[in-house]
C-alpha cells in the first residue's frame, strides 16, 4: 500500500466560491461537481502521480473560503509543503482579497513552501474582469508562479498539480543529496551547525 | 501389415550376426503370442455379432410405429392450442367481470359516501366524515366518469360535486379545530385533528400546523430556561457553564417532542415524515440557540475577549501585562468545547432520526443517496451549525493563544531541579499540551481537533524545541572533569575563596546534560501523547465517517513525526558533547596504549599478569568517566554515551594498533587487555558492545596466530560463522604487525587455482592464500621477504 517514495503536503486557500473544491475534484476524480456546496472547514485527499518513474503521494488539503474557517484552516499553513492561493477571474473582490491572503501566508507557512497562484474559471471568458496580464504581474511581485485554470473544461488542472509535485520531488532530491554531503563532511568535524528543523519531506 | 512384414523381410536381410537374429526370433515369438491373444478376444465377440444381425428386421417396426407416434403427438399439440386459446379469452372476460364488479362497487360506495359523509358532518362525527373522505380521494375519479353516466345532473355527477364540497367543508372544519384546540391548549383534541389531516389528504398542512404548535412550546420552554439562566447567581456550581446547559436544555426538549410525537406521525401519516417535521423544528431550534448564544457572548464579553487575543498574538511587541492573561480564558473555552459538544450530540440524533425514518420509505439506492445529502445540508447549513462553526474558529484562536503562551511561560520558568534528570520545562510543556488538545477533543469538533494538533506540532516544533538547540549550541563546558573541578575547589577553599566561574562551569554542565535529557524525554513524551491520543479518539470519534477519521489519522502521525525533531537535537547534543568533552578526555587514556611494549618476552608477560601497564587503568579512568554522568543522563542518554565512548574508543585503538607492533606474547597480552575492555564496557550497559568491538577482536585473532597457516582456518570457505569486517588489505596489515610472522616466509602460490588442500600436500607449510582473487594481484612483496 505504502509504496510511494515522497509524500508532500499541498495546501489550498482563497475565497469562498473560487472552485478550490471543484479543482481537487477535478483533479482527483476527473470530474467537475454539479451543485457543488461551500467547503466546511477542511477536506482532505490522497492522489498518487509518478513523477519520473517514482511514485510520489499528494496530500490535498482543500480549505473552506468562508471567514469563520480561517482559525481553523491557517493551522494548515506551517506543514503545507506547497500553497496554491486561489481566485476567480471573473470576481473581482476575489482578486482585491489576494493581500490579505498572502499576509496570512508570510505569517504562517514555512519560509521553504512553493506558492502559486491560480486564476480559476478561465472558460468564463464573457465575464472575465481580470487580465492574466494584471495577474501575472502581481504573481512576479509576490514572487509566485502562476496558472490560470478552469475545472470545469478540466483546462490547466493536472499541469497545476503535476507541476507542483515534480518542483517538490526535484527539491526532495536535492534536499537528500546535500544532506548526504553534510554528513558526510560532519565526520571529524568539531561544531557542527543543527541542521534546519523545517518540515522533513520525505515519506513516512 | 504388407508394409510392415515387407520392411521386416528386409530387415531379415540385415540379420548377420547369431545375436541379431536371436534377438529377431525372440521378438517374432513375442508378437506371435501377442497375435493369438489378440484373436481369442476377437472370437469371443463373434456371437453378438450374429444377435445383431437378428435384430435387423425389428428395426424397421420401430421406425414405423415412431413414425406414427409423431403424428398424434402434432395432433394433439394443436388441439391444445386450441383450447388454450379459448381459456385466455376466458380469463380476460373474467377480468374484465371483475373490474366492472369492481366500478358498480365504487359507485355504490361513492353513493354510501356521499350519504354517509353529510350525516358525520351533521353528526360532528369528523373521524367518519374524513374516513369517507379518504375511500373517496381513493376512487379514481376520472374512471368513474367515462363508465358511467356521469353528464352534467346525473347522480353520479351530484355525489361527486356534494364530496367535493362535503372535503372541502371538513377541510376548513378541522384546521378551524386545529387552531381552537391549540389555542385553548386542550392537548386531546390537537392530537385529534392531527391525525384526520392525512385522510382528507392533508399531510403538508397537518405536519406543518403541529410542528409549529410544537415549536410553540418549545419556545415557552425556551423562555423559562433563559430566564432561569439569566438569574442564575455568579457563586452558583453551574454558573460558568450556564449557557451551555440551557442549550443542553433546548436540545433535550426538542429531543422529547420529537421521542413523543416520532409515533404518532409514523403511524398516521406513514414513514418518511420525519424529515418534513424536523425541518420545521429546526428553525425553532435555530432560532432558540442563536438567542442563547447571543447572550451567552453578551454575557462572557467574548468579542472583547477575542480581540484581545487577537491582538495579543498578533502584535508581537505587546509587552506580558498587556497582553491577556491566558488563564483567564479558561472558562470560556471549557464552556465553548461544552457547547459544540451539546450541538454535535443533538445534530448526530436528528440526522439518525431523519435517516432512520427515510430508511423504511426509499428503496432505491439513488433515492437514499439523494436523501443523504439533503439531510447533510440541512444539518451543515442550518443557522445552529453556522454559529457552532463560528464558536470553534473563535476557540481554536484562543486555544492557539493559550497553548503558546503558557509553553512559552513554562519554558521561560524553567527550572533545574538538582534531583531531577530534566527540567521543569518538560513536564510542564507537555502537560499544557495534552491539556489543550484534550479539551479540544472534548469539543467533538474533528476540525478542532485537527487544527490544535497541527498547532500543537508547531509549538512543539518553534517554541520548545528551538530552545532546547539554543542551550545545547552553548556546548558543555570543555575539558571538564569532576576530580579537577574538585582539586580545584579544594584548591581555592584553601586561598579562602570560591571562584565562581567553576560555579558557573558547573552550572553549565548540568544544563548542558538537563537539556540532553529534556530532548531525550521530549521524544518518549511525544509517542507516549501520540498514542493516548490516538486512545481517546478511537474511544470519542468511533462514529465519524472516513473522511474524518483520515483528517485526524494525518494530524496525529504528523505529532508523532515530532519526536524525530527531537532525535535530531539529540544527535546534536551528542556531536557538541563528542567534540568537548569525550574526545579529548578519552585521547590521552587511548594514547597510553602506545607506550606499552606488545614485543614480549615469557617474564614481561607474567610482569605484566601481576602489574597491568594499561587496560586496569584505562577502565579505572572510564568508569570514573562514566560514574559521573551515569546519575545524570536518562538511561537513553546513558546508553547514548557509552555507543560514542565505545566509537570513539574503537576508532582510536584501532589506529594505534596499527602503530604498534607485536611478537606472539604481545599479540596475547592485547588479546586479553580488549577481552577486560569489552567484558567491562557489557558490564556497565544493555547496548551489545560485542558487535562494536568486532573489529579489533579480529585484530587480536590475527596477532594471536601461532603460524601464519593458521590464518586459513579462518578465512574464506572455512571462515564458517565468522563475517569478516576487516578489509583483506587491512588483514595483511594487521599480519604485519606481527614481527616474527612477517619475518618468516610469506609467498603467493604461484599456482593460486589449485586448492588449500593441495597446497599443503605440496608442502609449502607458510603459504598464505586469500582465495579473493584480487588479493592475487596485489604486491605482497611488501609484506613478505622484507
Ligand atoms: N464556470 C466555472 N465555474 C466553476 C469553476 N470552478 C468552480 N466553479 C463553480 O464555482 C462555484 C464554487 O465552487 P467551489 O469549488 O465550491 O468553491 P470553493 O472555493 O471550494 O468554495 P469554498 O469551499 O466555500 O471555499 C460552484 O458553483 C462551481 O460550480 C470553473 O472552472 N468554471
Ligand atoms: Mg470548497
Amino acid at each position: 500500500m505504502e509504496d510511494y517514495k515522497y509524500l508532500f503536503k499541498v495546501v489550498l486557500i482563497g475565497n469562498a466560491g473560487v472552485g478550490k473544491t471543484c479543482l481537487v475534484r477535478r483533479f482527483t476524480q476527473g470530474l467537475f461537481p454539479p451543485g457543488q456546496g461551500a467547503t466546511i472547514g477542511v477536506d482532505f485527499m490522497i492522489s498518487t502521480v509518478e513523477i519520473d518513474g517514482v511514485k510520489v503521494k499528494l496530500q490535498i488539503w482543500d480549505t473552506a473560503g468562508q471567514e469563520r474557517f480561517r482559525s481553523i484552516t491557517q493551522s494548515y499553513y506551517r506543514s503545507a509543503n506547497a500553497l496554491i492561493l486561489v481566485y476567480d477571474i471573473s470576481c473581482q473582490p476575489s482578486f482585491d482579497c489576494l493581500p490579505q491572503w498572502i499576509n496570512e501566508m508570510d505569517m504562517y507557512a514555512s519560509t521553504k513552501v512553493i506558492t502559486y497562484l491560480v486564476g480559476n474559471k478561465s472558460d468564463r471568458v464573457n465575464q472575465r474582469e481580470i487580465p492574466a496580464h494584471i495577474a501575472e504581474r502581481f504573481a512576479q511581485q509576490q514572487d509566485m508562479r502562476f496558472l490560470e485554470t478552469s475545472a470545469k473544461e478540466a483546462d490547466n488542472v493536472k499541469r497545476l498539480f503535476l507541476e507542483i509535485a515534480k518542483e517538490l520531488t526535484q527539491q526532495a532530491r536535492d534536499n537528500e543529496i546535500c544532506s548526504q554531503y553534510s554528513s558526510a563532511s560532519d565526520l571529524g568535524a568539531t561544531d557542527t551547525s543543527p541542521v534546519g528543523n523545517f518540515s522533513c519531506c520525505k515519506g513516512f | 501389415m504388407a508394409a510392415t512384414s515387407d520392411s521386416r523381410r528386409s530387415n531379415l536381410q540385415q540379420l548377420t550376426t547369431l545375436e541379431d537374429i536371436q534377438k529377431g526370433l525372440q521378438n517374432l515369438c513375442k508378437e506371435e503370442a501377442r497375435v493369438n491373444e489378440e484373436l481369442v478376444v476377437l472370437l469371443k465377440q463373434q456371437p453378438d455379432m450374429c444377435c445383431l444381425n437378428s435384430m435387423v428386421p425389428n428395426l424397421q417396426m420401430i421406425n414405423n410405429d415412431a413414425a406414427q407416434l409423431a403424428g398424434m403427438i402434432s395432433f394433439t399439440s394443436t388441439l391444445a392450442e386450441n383450447i388454450s386459446s379459448k381459456v385466455r379469452q376466458l380469463d380476460l372476460a373474467k377480468s374484465r367481470v371483475t373490474v366492472c364488479m369492481q366500478r358498480v362497487e365504487d359507485v355504490w360506495d361513492l353513493k354510501y359516501c356521499t350519504d354517509g359523509v353529510q350525516t358525520a358532518l351533521q353528526d360532528e362525527d369528523y373521524e367518519k366524515a374524513a374516513a369517507h373522505i379518504h375511500r373517496f380521494l381513493s376512487l379514481d375519479e376520472n374512471v368513474l366518469r367515462m363508465s358511467a353516466d356521469a353528464s352534467e345532473g346525473s347522480t353520479l355527477d351530484t355525489s361527486f360535486k356534494l364530496l367535493h364540497e362535503a372535503q372541502n367543508k371538513l377541510q376548513m372544519i378541522v384546521h378551524r379545530q386545529f387552531d381552537a384546540a391549540v389555542h385553548c391548549g386542550d392537548v386531546a383534541s390537537v392530537e385529534r385533528f392531527f391525525k384526520i389531516f392525512p385522510l382528507i389528504g392533508q399531510h403538508k398542512e397537518g405536519l406543518a400546523k403541529f410542528s409549529k404548535y410544537l415549536c410553540a412550546q418549545l419556545s415557552d420552554m425556551a423562555d423559562k430556561n433563559m430566564k432561569t439562566a439569566l438569574s442564575t447567581c455568579a457563586g452558583d456550581k453551574r454558573a460558568n457553564v450556564i449557557f451551555a446547559d440551557t442549550l443542553t436544555l433546548l436540545f433535550e426538549g426538542i429531543a422529547r417532542v420529537v421521542e413523543i410525537h416520532q409515533p404518532l406521525v409514523e403511524t398516521y401519516y406513514g414513514p418518511g415524515r420525519m424529515f418534513t417535521m424536523m425541518q420545521h423544528l429546526q428553525k425553532e431550534c435555530d432560532r432558540q440557540s442563536r438567542k442563547i448564544l447571543d447572550h451567552f457572548r453578551n454575557q462572557r464579553n467574548l468579542e472583547m475577549k477575542l480581540q484581545q487575543v487577537e491582538q495579543s498574538l498578533y502584535q508581537r511587541t505587546l509587552s506580558s501585562t498587556e497582553k491577556i492573561e491566558p488563564k483567564e480564558l479558561d472558562p470560556l473555552m471549557a464552556e465553548v468545547t461544552l457547547l459544540n459538544a451539546r450541538a454535535e450530540l443533538y445534530t448526530r440524533f436528528v440526522r439518525r432520526r431523519i435517516m432512520n425514518d427515510l430508511e423504511v420509505a426509499t428503496q432505491n439506492e439513488d433515492a437514499k443517496a439523494a436523501n443523504k445529502e439533503e439531510v447533510d445540508k440541512l444539518i451543515t447549513t442550518c443557522e445552529l451549525s453556522r454559529q457552532m462553526q463560528e464558536l470553534i474558529g473563535n476557540y481554536i484562536m484562543m486555544e492557539e493563544y493559550f497553548m503558546h503562551e503558557m509553553v512559552t511561560k513554562a519554558v521561560s520558568l524553567d527550572l533545574i531541579d538538582e534531583s531531577a534528570l530534566t527540567s521543569s520545562m518538560v513536564d510542564d510543556a507537555f502537560f499544557i499540551v495534552k491539556k489543550c488538545v484534550r479539551r479540544a477533543l472534548s469539543s467533538s469538533s474533528i476540525d478542532g481537533v485537527c487544527a490544535m494538533l497541527n498547532h500543537a506540532c508547531s509549538i512543539l516544533e518553534q517554541d520548545f524545541q528551538e530552545v532546547l538547540y539554543a542551550r545545547l549550541r552553548q556546548g558543555m563546558p570543555s575539558g571538564f572533569d569532576f576530580s579537577q573541578a574538585y582539586n580545584l575547589v579544594q584548591s581555592s577553599l584553601q586561598f579562602g575563596k570560591l571562584q565562581s566561574s567553576d560555579d558557573e562551569t558547573q552550572k553549565q554542565k548540568t544544563a548542558f546534560l538537563t537539556t540532553l535529557n529534556n530532548a531525550d524525554v521530549s521524544c518518549e513524551y511525544i509517542q507516549t501523547l501520540k498514542k493516548s491520543l490516538e486512545d481517546d479518539t478511537a474511544k470519542m470519534y468511533g462514529h465519524v465517517n472516513d473522511q474524518g477519521s483520515a483528517k485526524l489519522q494525518s494530524c496525529l502521525s504528523d505529532l508523532g513525526a515530532v519526536s524525530t525533531r527531537f532525535t535530531d537535537v539529540l544527535e546534536f547534543g551528542f556531536s557538541q558533547f563528542n567534540s568537548g568533552v569525550l574526545k579529548p578526555r578519552l585521547r590521552p587514556w587511548l594514547d597510553a596504549f602506545l607506550s606499552v611494549d606488545h614485543n614480549i618476552t615469557e617474564d614481561d608477560f607474567s610482569n605484566y599478569e601481576a602489574n597491568d601497564p594499561w587496560v586496569q587503568t584505562f577502565i579505572v579512568n572510564i568508569d570514573n568517566f562514566l560514574i559521573t554522568f551515569k546519575s545524570s543522563l536518562t538511561s537513553g542518554n546513558y546508553d547514548s554515551l557509552i555507543r560514542h565512548l565505545s566509537n570513539e574508543i574503537t576508532t582510536r585503538l584501532e589506529k594505534n594498533v596499527m602503530k604498534t607492533t607485536f611478537n606472539r606474547l604481545g599479540g596475547l597480552q592485547f588479546d586479553k587487555e580488549l577481552r577486560s575492555l569489552v567484558g567491562y564496557l557489557t558490564s556497565v550497559t544493555t547496548w551489545t558492545i560485542r558487535d562494536r568491538f568486532a573489529r579489533l577482536t579480529q585484530m587480536a585473532t590475527i596477532l594471536n596466530l601461532e603460524r601464519v597457516s593458521e590464518m586459513l582456518d579462518y578465512w574464506g570457505p572455512n571462515s564458517g560463522p565468522l563475517t569478516w569486517r576487516l578489509t583483506p588489505a587491512e588483514v595483511r596489515q594487521v599480519l604485519s604487525l606481527r614481527l616474527v610472522l612477517s619475518s618468516c616466509c610469506f609467498t603467493v602460490s604461484p599456482c593460486a587455482l589449485i586448492g588449500r588442500r593441495q597446497l599443503l600436500l605440496y608442502g609449502v607449510g607458510l603459504i598464505l592464500f586469500l582465495p579473493a582473487p584480487s588479493l592475487v594481484g596485489d604486491n605482497f612483496s611488501s609484506m613478505g621477504w622484507g
